[in-house]
């Protein structure tokens, strides 16, 4: 139950939420693009967060693309992350995105809302980190702009105004990469990530590895991508490497400490880099 | 455009009836569906955070959460609630497997079960572990529940 | 008829899987007032001032209470809690204020813009912070508050709220006695009983000046008295009702909610007001479960036969008392475990901190002081080279054994705890605690932990149940037991149904409690009912029977003794053709002629607790309950020694129940307890921050096993030694099978990473901190 009054809107095109986002602008209202409302309703009800109306962006048939479209593979801001899971058009992002809340939390929270979400997690953003070609399309003023997923943490990514159409890899690559995925928790099989490790092997046996629940925000770093790549050295030692020089220190919070967090960073990096190199 | 800025009456078809009813665009399904011109309180709020799964519904056949869900999102699409459950299979078997005590979180469990045994081919048990993850229940030992929808799902008990 | 040892269903199971069950927030009156609760966000500070304005300016707001409105100090012990904080708040959740409003949404958003000025106070946030010589005192009145039920004994000028010791022999001699010590530390956060139900109270006071109040509570009749005491009212004006609780494990046998749903309806003149908690009230401001650290030392001779007990335990009880000095005693009354020891030497103490007040908890203190006294047993074993298992047996206690407080025990009010230990062998198939390699670094291992537990109830604790008759010849029961999932009103069903050789589906039980109406019980706590109402039911049934019989002899012309009963006829025992009906006699019997005697039919039963009384202050000699229920626990968990993760394969209990009377119900009972007890070792804990702030007020942070967790298998098996005094003889198990599960984890999963987990709850990361710091 929210505790103040809001207006909804669901628009039919990108126009109109745009549009509609400017008119209620302009009188002085605070709206918000809605996605799966997962996020919204809850913070809201804790009087975290205030908007008086609310643009709910499924009804977009754009928002809502799941398929190939030339060269791209592409998906819908508006797409539930059970979505992701039932078409399975990118193992790899249903590895990562089914491991996010619980299954009939999945059926409602999009990939839209995951991306762009206030907390620190944004599991579902890995796979897209991984990719040398990862796209947002962005509905602007000025018409839909391309913006480099790479870019997605950074504050100025999404401008007021603006809302998250789709987002797009290239189906070769994606699709041609030995990858794997691992949540790991404090304890639990539902809980936010202590770290959630998404690894890719490509083709030449470079390694490149996302992270979420490492720091406040999800990343990758080349730096530690080149120590993993380094097949010179065992997995322990890369794995070992790579957690020392990671670009940010780990996090210290109720679910584990930073020692902690690097000790199960370390021995999953390990893992997986075991695993991928035997494959 | 949907545009929904005051209260409205809006007609909803819960429990395969159309009933009409006066809703704010910021409500929550479990709100609306509780309240008093529904009266229907079988699901229940355990947290509103999406963490406990006690106000499940179905929403179209899928398990929804109903504290996470704007009654205004889903005016058009078919709701089911444990109240519309008629002697189904899933009933029968958390009455055989004593699946509950205080009885708080059964509704909840009960339209993932019923989702699980009605609209899903072949739930396996990683399934169905999977889906009943949604929801806690803090006084069975959990295998009671397992144990009755595996029962639901297979047709035995 | 055989009803008692039969899984007959739950009475009210049908209303459950349709969602017709209706619990107290089901139940709504159109028009109802709401109640929020304003929450400190301070751990400890005084209050300089609380801002109301803005508040009261929301539409549809029309009252806005502080702790300045009330002069009430509530507390079943010790009154020492002010309902909202008055002059400085003592935890993070504390309400400070109360906001009434037409809607919820209003009250909400009201409670938002209420806004207090505090004076940071150092925040006493651990037992350690409240024992300095220096420390804060989160009370400065403490040891002055008004006593309502001793004994309780404050210490003056700290932040000891009570304190209890139990001494038995002669400890010089026991420990110079001693060939092997052990000593362990042990240290438990609090926890939540996260009932699915979050509590809610509502309460309306009508022009005539009954005050009704409807609460999901287990204890209606001490929401009756206290409110009556607190507010000056004649207990027969309020009625107090409790439908079908959502869950309680002790968290609902306090008294919060039902204060404040009174304190709003008065100020809005008597409307309805309903109070719900969120969740976050829930684990933040309502009641948690203590804290707990203790140092235990035990000694022992060669041969295993322990000698010396000495303990210290401490309770984190948050910022008031509650009903913490009576866990104390509890735990100072068990504080051995069930093993046989000729020296002890136990001091309990009740720690005020800056955390959220705690109440009873699912075994009443029985749970944390199992965990320290059998992790103490597993390094006892350790340190003597024996099975765990082999040492429990050798030194279980038996009857004519003496308690810790020299209470007698029998072969009935004690039951057989070898014999529990014996079966427990063959269930699980004990290895003798030996850890199993299974591959690289995985290995399977098995843990023990034995249990008991006895009511600790006041010595004048009540039941009753009555009898109506109906027209057909069925009855109506009436008991003042609440229904929050264990069967309770089943069971008393089975045993009137059982008693009256009629059908169970002949007997009518409602499922709400209502204190105007249902005969008192003192609180559905402490796995009593199944005792004390029992006993009722046998004594109301008696009473139904006899005047029956009175009835049925002068119609049938011949003495009650000449006739016997079953299948709902009287007859003459030697002539059973000579009969008559239940239903003839239900409403008064009628003669052809029309002339009628009787009237209707009613049994009325009693059960007071006898033989209890409060242990001495010195010595802490005295009976703290009627009869112990003792069983073991054990699990077999696969662990890695790499990352330190592990599954629980088995999780077995063997439980001395005295008399199954609903064996479904009664494994539902035990599984579930094992699950959660489980659960509170492997995840839950309540995380303060350094300034005092609870960080897990959710689900979502504060861990609940959820299926697909739980363990591979569970087994479950009963074994029975009458309780004599006890209706069929059967003995209460409803909390017990948390008790001493954690620990048998503790047990297995100590030895498996070789290394002494002495705290919970046990996560991969504790593991891995414990074994760094070797
Ligand atoms: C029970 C539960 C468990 C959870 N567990 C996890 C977990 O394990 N890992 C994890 O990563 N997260 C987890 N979450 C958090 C979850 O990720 C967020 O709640 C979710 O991602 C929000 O998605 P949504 O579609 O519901 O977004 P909304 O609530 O609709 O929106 C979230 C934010 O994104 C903005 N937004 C949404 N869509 C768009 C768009 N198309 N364009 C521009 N802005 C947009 C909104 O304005 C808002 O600020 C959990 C949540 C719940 C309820
Ligand atoms: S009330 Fe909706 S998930 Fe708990
Ligand atoms: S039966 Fe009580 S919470 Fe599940």
């Amino acid at each position: 139950m929210l505790p103040f009054g809001i207006e909804y809107y669901r628009p039919d095109t990108i126009d109109e939420a745009l549009k509609l986002y400017r008119r209620l602008r302009e009188n002085h209202q605070e709206p918000v693009f809605y996605g799966g409302g997962t996020e919204l309703l809850t913070r809201a009800r804790l009087q975290n967060v205030h908007f008086d109306a609310v643009i709910d962006l499924k009804n977009i048939p754009e928002v809502r693309v799941h398929g190939r479209s030339g060269d791209w593979l592409e998906f819908g801001a508006g797409l539930r992350l059970t979505d992701l899971a039932d078409g399975n058009l990118w193992p790899l992002l249903t590895a990562t995105a089914d491991r996010i809340a619980d299954h009939t939390t999945r059926g409602q929270i999009t990939l839209g809302g995951n991306l762009l979400s206030t907390i620190p997690y944004r599991e579902a953003s890995l796979p897209f980190l991984l990719m040398d070609e990862a796209e947002a399309l962005v509905a602007t003023e000025d018409g839909i702009e391309s913006r480099p997923l790479a870019n997605l943490v950074s504050d100025s990514f999404i401008k007021p105004g603006e809302f998250l159409v789709s987002v797009r890899v290239k189906g070769d690559e994606a699709k041609g990469i030995a990858y794997r995925s691992r949540k790991m928790t404090r304890q639990d099989w539902i809980d936010y990530p202590l770290v959630t490790v998404a690894v890719t092997r490509r083709a030449d046996g470079s390694l490149r590895a996302a992270f979420s629940g490492w720091a406040g925000f999800p990343f990758v770093s080349s730096a530690v991508n080149h120590i993993l790549s380094d097949t010179g050295k065992s997995a322990r030692r890369r794995a070992q490497e790579a957690v020392a020089h990671m670009p940010v220190k780990a996090l210290e919070d109720l679910h584990g400490t930073r020692e902690y967090r690097e000790f199960v960073t370390e021995y999953t990096l390990a893992q997986i880099i075991d695993e991928l190199e035997d494959d | 455009m949907r545009e929904f800025t005051r209260p409205e009456q809006i007609s909803l078809s819960i429990n395969n009836e159309p009933r009409n009813v006066v809703v704010y665009p910021g409500e929550t399904l479990l709100y609306t569906l509780r309240g008093d011109a529904l009266g229907l309180t079988g699901a229940k709020p355990g947290c509103e955070n999406g963490d406990c799964g006690a106000c499940t519904v179905l929403v179209d056949g899928v398990p929804v959460k109903s504290c996470l869900v704007l009654t205004a999102e889903i005016e058009d699409r078919d709701i089911t609630t444990v109240e519309g459950l008629n002697q189904a299979p899933i009933q029968q078997a958390f009455l055989d497997h004593m699946a509950f005590q205080c009885g708080y979180c059964t509704s909840g469990f009960l339209m993932v079960g019923h989702a699980l045994s009605q609209h899903v081919d072949r739930a396996d048990e990683d399934r169905r572990i999977e889906w009943l993850r949604s929801n806690i229940c803090r006084c069975t030992s959990y295998q009671e529940i397992a144990d009755a929808v595996a029962a639901a799902c297979n047709g035995l008990d | 008829m055989k009803i008692i040892g039969t899984s007959v269903p739950r009475k009210e199971a049908p209303n459950k899987v349709t969602g017709r069950a209706r619990y107290a927030n089901d139940i709504n009156v159109p028009g109802t007032f709401h109640a929020v609760m304003v929450p400190a966000r301070q751990a400890h500070a005084q209050i300089i001032a609380i801002d109301t304005d803005e508040a009261k300016k929301v539409p549809g707001v029309k009252a806005v209470i502080t702790g300045k409105d009330l002069s009430v100090l509530s507390g079943d012990v010790m009154e020492d809690r002010p309902p909202l904080a008055r002059d400085k708040v003592r935890y993070w959740g504390e309400p400070i204020a109360l906001v009434v409003a037409r809607d919820e949404a209003a009250a909400r958003r009201a409670a938002g813009l209420v806004q207090a000025r505090y004076q940071p106070l150092p925040v006493i946030n651990s037992i350690q912070d409240a024992l300095d010589k220096k420390a804060a005192l989160v009370h400065q009145q403490n040891g002055s508050y008004t006593v309502a039920t001793p004994p309780v004994y404050p210490k003056k000028h700290s932040n000891i709220a009570d304190e209890a010791n139990v001494t038995k022999g002669d400890m010089d001699k026991a420990w110079k006695d001693s060939d092997v010590k052990v000593k362990v530390h042990v240290s438990l956060p609090q926890i939540d009983h996260a009932a699915m139900e979050p509590r809610i109270a509502k309460a309306e006071i009508l022009a005539d000046g009954r005050v009704l109040i409807h609460a999901s509570t287990q204890a209606p009749f001490e929401v009756q008295k206290l409110l009556a005491k607190y507010f000056k009212l004649n207990p027969g004006q309020i009625s107090v009702t409790a439908p079908l609780v959502g869950g309680a494990f002790g968290g609902k046998a306090g008294v919060q909610l039902e204060i404040l749903a009174y304190v709003a309806s008065k100020a809005v003149g008597g409307q309805m007001v309903k109070i719900v908690n969120t969740r976050e009230d829930d684990l933040a401001t309502s009641p948690l479960g203590m804290g707990f650290e203790a140092d235990i030392a035990l000694g022992a001779s060669q041969d295993g036969r322990i000698k010396a007990a000495e303990m210290r335990f401490f309770m984190d009880i948050g910022a008031y008392a509650d009903s913490a000095p009576r866990i104390a005693r509890a735990i100072a009354a068990q504080c051995t475990g069930p093993y046989a020891v000729p020296n002890v030497h136990t001091d309990v103490y009740c720690v005020y901190t800056n955390h959220t007040y705690t109440t009873a908890w699912r075994g009443f203190g029985h749970m944390p002081m199992t965990f320290a006294v059998e992790r103490a047993m597993d390094e006892l074993a350790e340190a003597l080279k024996m099975d765990p298992l082999d040492l429990r047996e050798l030194n279980a206690i038996r009857p004519h054994d003496v308690t810790p407080t020299k209470a007698r025990l029998t072969r009935s009010n004690l039951g057989d705890l070898p014999k529990a230990l014996t079966h427990m062998r063959q269930l699980i198939g004990w290895n003798g605690g030996r850890v199993e390699a299974l591959g690289p670094g995985r290995v399977r291992v098995q843990g023990v932990a034995a249990f008991w537990k006895t009511s600790s109830s006041p010595p004048n604790a009540v039941s009753g149940a009555l009898i109506t008759m109906n027209s057909d010849g069925s009855v109506n029961l009436s008991i003042g037991a609440v229904e929050f999932g264990p069967g309770t009103k089943t069971t008393a069903a089975q045993i009137l149904a059982e008693q009256l050789r009629i059908p169970l589906d002949r007997v009518f039980i409602h499922e709400d409690v209502n204190t105007q109406v249902d005969p008192e019980h003192w609180k559905t706590v402490a796995s009593l009912s199944t005792y004390m109402v029992g006993r009722a039911v046998l004594d109301a049934a008696k009473d139904l029977m006899t005047q029956m019989l009175m009835v049925a002899a002068s119609v049938l012309k011949c003495s009650p003794d000449d006739l016997d009963y079953g299948d709902e006829k009287i007859y003459v025992r030697d002539d059973p053709s000579i009969y008559l009906d239940f239903k003839d006699l239900a409403l008064g019997y009628k003669y052809q002629e029309g002339d009628s005697i009787g009237g209707q039919l009613m049994g009325r039963g009693k059960f007071m607790i006898r033989h209890l009384n409060l242990l001495d202050q010195q010595t802490g000699h005295g009976r703290p309950g009627p009869a112990w229920t003792v069983g073991v626990q054990a699990v077999e968990v696969e662990y890695d020694q790499n990352t330190h993760q592990y599954r629980i394969l088995k999780a077995a209990t063997v439980i001395d129940a005295g008399k199954v009377l609903n064996p479904a119900i009664a494994s539902g009972q035990v599984m579930g307890g094992m699950n959660m007890g489980l659960g509170v070792a492997s995840r839950e804990g309540i995380f303060y921050d350094s300034d005092g702030r609870l960080l897990n007020n959710q689900l979502r942070l504060y861990k609940l096993m959820r299926m697909g967790e739980q363990p591979k298998q569970y087994l479950v098996e009963f074994i029975e030694t009458p309780q004599v005094d006890s209706a069929f003889g059967a003995r209460p198990i409803g909390e017990h099978a948390v008790l001493a599960i954690g620990a048998a984890l503790a047990n297995a999963l100590s030895r498996a990473a070789n290394v002494s987990l002495n705290m919970l709850p046990i996560t991969p990361e504790a593991i891995w901190r414990a074994r760094r710091a070797r």
